[in-house]
C-alpha cells in the first residue's frame, strides 16, 4: 500500500470514530474528570465556589465521620453481599437450568421464551408487581398460610421485615438475571460438538462426569463472563434497592450506589456534592481493582 | 439369543430410567417457569381486577375480569402521551447507538490507523466506570448545556453508556467477516462506506438486531437519570408516569398494576418480533 493510500485509510479510520469519541469526551471524559475533581472540594450545588478539603471526603467516608462512616461500612456490606451472592445464585440456577433445556426437544423453544420474560420485563413496572405480592397480605404471605407453612409468611411484608428485606431483594435481583445467563449457557451447550460427549460415553464415562470434564471446562469462559458482569452489575447498579425499598427498613437494604445517589441528589443545600463524588470514585477503585484481579486469575488458569 | 435379550432388558431399562429422567427434566423446568411467570401473572391479574375485587384479594383468576382499569388507567393519566415520549427516547437511543458503535466498530475491526488499539481497548475498559460516578457531574453539565430535563439529554447519555459492550460485542462480529469480501469490493472500486453499508451491515444483522434489543429493553425502563433530570411533566417516559400514578395517596393496585402491563406489553412483543435474530446474534457473540 503506498503512502497515500495509507494516509487515506487514517483518515478513513478517524471518521468512523470521531463521532463514538465525541460523543465520550463531551459526555464520558469530561464527567469523569469532573467527578474526580469535585471529590477533593465541599460544594452544595449552588455557592459560587468550591472549597478545597483535600482528601477529607474520602477520611470521612472511610473512617472519621462518625455519622457517615458507619453508613458507608454498612452500605458496603451489604454491597459486598450482594456482589457475592447475586453472581453465584444466578449461576447456580442458571446452569442446570440450561442443561435440563438442552437435554429436552419438545416445547424447548416456549420454555426458553417464558425463562426469558423476566429479562424483558424487568425494571420499575416488575418490581411494583413484586411489591405486590411481597405485601404483608399479599400472594406470597397467603400462600404460605394456605400451604401450612404460615410459620415462615411475614406479617411485616417480606420487604418491611428487617430479617427478610435483604434476602428477598437477592432473591428478586437473581431472578432478573439468570435468563441472560441461561441463554448464554444454552448457546455454550448446543456449541459443544456431539460427537466428543458421544466418544466419552463410549469410553464410559457417566453423565456426571461427561458434564465434569468435557461440559464444564468449555462452560469456564461463559462463566466467567457471567460472574464479571454480574459483579459489575451489583457494584454499581442499585435500581432494584431504590424501588423496592430505598435502603430501608432502617438501613437494612442499603448498599454504595444508592448511598452516593442520596449524598448527590437529596441534602438540599448541605455541602455534600464533594462527598457523593468521593464515594462514586471509591466505588470506581474498588471496580478497577476488581477488573484487574479477575484478569490475573483468568490469566493464571489458562 | 441369550445374549439378545440381556442386551434388550438393559435397554429396556436405559429407556425407562431415561423417559424417568425426562419426566423430572420437565417438572423441574415446569417449576422454574412457573416462577419466571409468578410475579408477572400477579400484574396481569390485578390490571384485570376491579377495585373492589383487588381488595378482596388472594386469588389469581379475577372472578370478574374487566378492561375497566386498563382502560381508565390508559385514559386518566394520558399514558398515550407518556409512551410516546418513551418510543421516542428509546427509538432514538438505539438508532444512536447502532449508527455510532457500528461505524466505530468497523474502524477498530478493519481499518489500521494510528491508535486503533489504544482506542479500542479505552472503550472496552469503560465498561467498569460506574454509571453513579458520573451522574451527577452529567446532570451539572447538562444543565450548563442547557439540556437538562429534555430527552436530548437523556438520549445522549444513554447512547455514551452503551459503548462498551456494543464496541466490543460489533468489533469481535466484524472481524469475523472473511476479509477477501473486503478485498474483493476493493478491486472492484467499491469506498470503504460502500464496503461498510453493502457487505458488513448486512452480514452481521442478528448481532445488530442483539445489541438492539440489550439497548432497547433498559432504556425502556430506565428510571435513575429520568427521575433526577425529568421534571416537566409532559416529558415523562413510561417509568416516571408509572412512579406518579405509584406515588398517588393510598396505592392502588389494580391501577399500578394496568399501568405496569401497559409499560411491559411493547417490549415483550418487541422481543418476541425479534427473538430469533436476538438468539442466533447472541450466539454467534458466544462463539468467538
Amino acid at each position: 500500500m503506498s503512502t497515500n493510500q495509507r494516509r487515506r485509510q487514517w483518515v478513513t479510520g478517524y471518521a468512523f470514530v470521531a463521532p463514538a469519541v465525541a460523543l465520550f469526551l463531551v459526555m464520558g471524559l469530561y464527567t469523569i474528570g469532573y467527578s474526580f475533581t469535585l471529590s477533593f472540594a465541599k460544594w452544595n450545588g449552588f455557592t459560587e465556589h468550591w472549597q478545597w478539603v483535600g482528601l477529607d471526603n474520602y477520611l470521612d467516608l472511610l473512617f472519621s465521620d462518625p455519622r457517615r462512616a458507619p453508613e458507608v461500612h454498612n452500605a458496603a456490606g451489604h454491597t459486598a453481599v450482594t456482589m457475592v451472592a447475586v453472581p453465584l445464585g444466578t449461576v447456580v440456577v442458571a446452569l442446570p437450568l440450561a442443561v435440563l433445556l438442552n437435554s429436552i426437544r419438545r416445547l424447548r423453544a416456549v420454555l426458553r421464551s417464558i425463562f426469558f420474560l423476566p429479562y424483558v420485563t424487568t425494571g420499575i413496572a416488575v418490581y411494583y408487581a413484586w411489591r405486590y405480592v411481597l405485601e404483608p397480605d399479599g400472594a406470597i404471605n397467603l400462600m404460605l398460610r394456605s400451604l401450612g407453612l404460615g410459620s415462615l409468611s411475614r406479617p411485616q411484608g417480606f420487604l418491611a421485615d428487617p430479617a427478610t428485606a435483604l434476602p428477598t431483594l437477592l432473591v428478586i435481583m437473581i431472578w432478573g438475571s439468570v435468563p441472560i445467563a441461561m441463554l448464554l449457557y444454552l448457546s455454550g451447550l448446543q456449541a459443544i460438538d456431539p460427537q466428543i460427549v458421544e466418544a466419552a460415553q463410549v469410553d464410559g464415562a457417566g453423565a456426571v462426569r461427561t458434564l465434569r470434564h468435557i461440559t464444564w471446562p468449555l462452560l469456564v469462559p461463559i462463566t466467567a463472563a457471567v460472574v464479571l458482569l454480574g459483579m459489575r452489575d451489583t457494584m454499581q447498579g442499585f435500581q432494584t434497592f431504590l424501588l423496592m425499598t430505598n435502603g430501608g427498613p432502617g438501613g437494612h437494604t442499603d448498599v454504595l450506589g444508592l448511598r452516593t445517589y442520596h449524598l448527590a441528589f437529596f441534602q438540599s443545600l448541605s455541602p455534600t456534592l464533594g462527598l457523593a463524588s468521593a464515594l462514586g470514585w471509591l466505588i470506581l477503585l474498588a471496580a478497577l481493582a476488581l477488573t484487574v484481579l479477575n484478569a490475573r486469575l483468568l490469566r493464571a488458569q489458562r | 439369543m441369550r445374549r439378545a435379550t440381556a442386551g434388550e432388558a438393559a435397554g429396556r431399562r436405559a429407556r425407562q430410567r431415561l423417559t424417568v429422567g425426562r419426566a423430572i427434566a420437565y417438572l423441574a423446568l415446569a417449576f422454574y417457569a412457573a416462577i419466571s411467570l409468578y410475579p408477572f401473572a400477579w400484574m396481569v391479574s390485578g390490571a384485570f381486577k376491579s377495585r373492589l375485587e383487588i381488595l378482596a384479594g388472594g386469588h389469581l383468576i379475577p372472578r370478574d375480569p374487566t378492561w375497566t382499569t386498563l382502560a381508565q388507567t390508559w385514559n386518566r393519566l394520558n399514558f398515550f402521551d407518556y409512551f410516546l415520549n418513551s418510543v421516542k427516547v428509546t427509538g432514538l437511543t438505539v438508532l444512536g447507538v447502532v449508527a455510532i458503535y457500528s461505524l466505530a466498530s468497523y474502524a477498530f475491526a478493519v481499518l489500521d490507523f494510528p491508535g486503533r488499539r489504544f482506542l479500542h481497548r479505552f472503550f472496552i475498559a469503560l465498561l467498569f466506570v460506574p454509571g453513579i460516578t458520573v451522574l451527577l457531574p452529567l446532570v451539572l453539565l447538562e444543565n450548563e448545556l442547557g439540556i437538562l430535563g429534555t430527552h436530548q439529554g437523556l438520549i445522549l447519555p444513554f447512547v455514551n453508556g452503551t459503548a462498551p459492550l456494543s464496541v466490543l460485542l460489533l468489533t469481535n462480529a466484524f472481524r469475523t467477516v472473511p476479509r477477501e469480501l473486503r478485498d474483493a469490493a476493493r478491486v472492484d472500486g467499491a469506498t470503504e462506506a460502500r464496503i461498510f453499508w453493502g457487505v458488513y451491515l448486512p452480514l452481521n444483522r442478528p448481532i445488530l438486531i442483539t445489541i438492539a434489543v440489550l439497548t432497547a429493553v433498559p432504556t425502556w425502563n430506565e428510571y435513575v437519570l429520568s427521575r433526577v433530570s425529568l421534571n416537566d411533566e409532559s416529558r415523562y417516559t413510561l417509568p416516571l408516569a408509572l412512579e406518579a400514578l405509584a406515588s398517588e395517596n393510598v396505592p392502588q393496585y389494580h391501577e399500578i398494576m394496568a399501568g405496569s402491563l401497559i409499560l411491559v406489553i411493547p417490549v415483550i412483543v418487541l422481543f418476541f418480533a425479534l427473538q430469533r435474530y436476538f438468539l442466533s446474534g447472541l450466539a454467534g457473540a458466544i462463539k468467538e
